[in-house]
């Protein structure tokens, strides 16, 4: 949502002097403008929820909650407003959070004050920004997690057709009875499917199962399964 | 260069890898030679461990960015021939 051609950015951040120090440097470009700011996680959501900024700068020590839920919750419910992780350090296991939680963006705060104005401008137009250096371990992550998928699918695929709908179900927290009755069978022929899909999926447990495909983002290939 | 579905680059065990603030070299101590790499070309370089395919490689960065197969292949690419011509990687079957 541009207005005049300007990008709308929101600052979440905790410390007012940094805040003080972006929105100045921020304020000195024409095509960008500061359209609000936030200290704490709640005020946040809401506060973006209501300005519905382009882009929002999100602090990962909030008081209340880390930003990584405010990105998250900020992403479902303004899907257009690209949002950009402000961390301490260049750390992994925070980058990657970031990414699945949906960042398009992860930026030390100790980085020159002009890569700010770039990354604002790079996200708008629908890049990631990702520090240099922690490009090649986001990228061996998600070869790695992919691979996890497709050993997964290769697993999934053994099961029938039938079997991945009371797996969906289980996923779901589904009792034998609930199966049942919501794939119109008896709850032994439930209990038999059961039992098969979980020899085919090699675990010992219906937790298992769940956690198998919760684990691997499974749910959206046993669709239609939902309680 | 084809990328292959069968080979895996690896980084050779010799070759330093200097990162300062603003530019990033490998240095090969058998030819002496230094060379510089942009940032596309470092995250390449760390995905060289001999376990992961080019297709792979091309797979994490089109997931990542967004950008066309072509694009991200052609780049890809260039920077395998680029270490491959240079004798900073080999290949494993």
């Amino acid at each position: 949502m541009q207005v005049d051609g300007q990008v709308r950015v929101m600052l979440v951040e905790a410390r007012s002097l940094f805040r003080e120090a972006l929105r100045t440097v921020m304020e000195s470009e024409p095509d960008l403008r500061i359209v609000a700011e936030a200290a704490d996680a709640n005020e946040a959501v809401a506060t973006a929820e209501r300005v519905r900024p382009d882009v929002a700068f999100v602090e990962v020590n909030l008081p209340g909650t880390d930003g990584i839920d405010v990105v998250r919750r900020i992403r479902d419910r303004v899907p257009h407003c690209r949002a950009l992780l402000l961390a301490d350090e260049e750390e992994t296991g925070l980058l990657l959070r970031a990414i699945e939680a949906g960042a398009s963006g992860f930026l030390t705060k100790d980085c020159p004050l002009a890569r700010f104005i770039d990354s604002t401008r790079a996200i708008h137009r629908g890049e990631v920004v990702i520090p240099p250096r922690m490009l090649g371990g986001l990228l061996s992550h998600l070869i790695h997690r992919r691979r996890e998928q497709d050993v997964a699918m290769r697993v999934l695929s053994r099961l029938t057709p039938r079997e991945r709908e009371v797996l969906g179900l289980l996923a779901h927290g589904a009792t034998n009875d609930a199966i049942a009755r919501r794939l119109v069978i008896s709850p032994e022929t439930a209990r038999t499917h059961v039992h098969n899909l979980l020899g085919k999926l090699d675990v010992h447990s219906r937790l298992q199962a769940a956690a198998f495909v919760l684990q691997n983002g499974l749910l959206e290939h046993l669709a239609g399964a939902e309680p | 260069m084809n990328l292959s579905l069968s080979r895996r680059p690896a980084r050779k065990a010799d070759v330093w890898v200097h990162l300062a603030r603003d530019e990033n070299a490998l240095f090969d101590p058998r030819s002496g030679a230094v060379h510089l790499l942009n940032d596309t070309a470092l995250a390449i370089w760390d995905l060289c461990d001999g376990d992961t395919y080019p297709v792979e490689m091309i797979d994490a960065v089109c997931d990542l960015s967004g950008m066309h197969p072509d694009v991200v292949t052609e780049d890809i690419e260039r920077v395998l021939s680029e270490f491959d011509r240079v004798g900073l990687v080999e290949w494993i079957e």
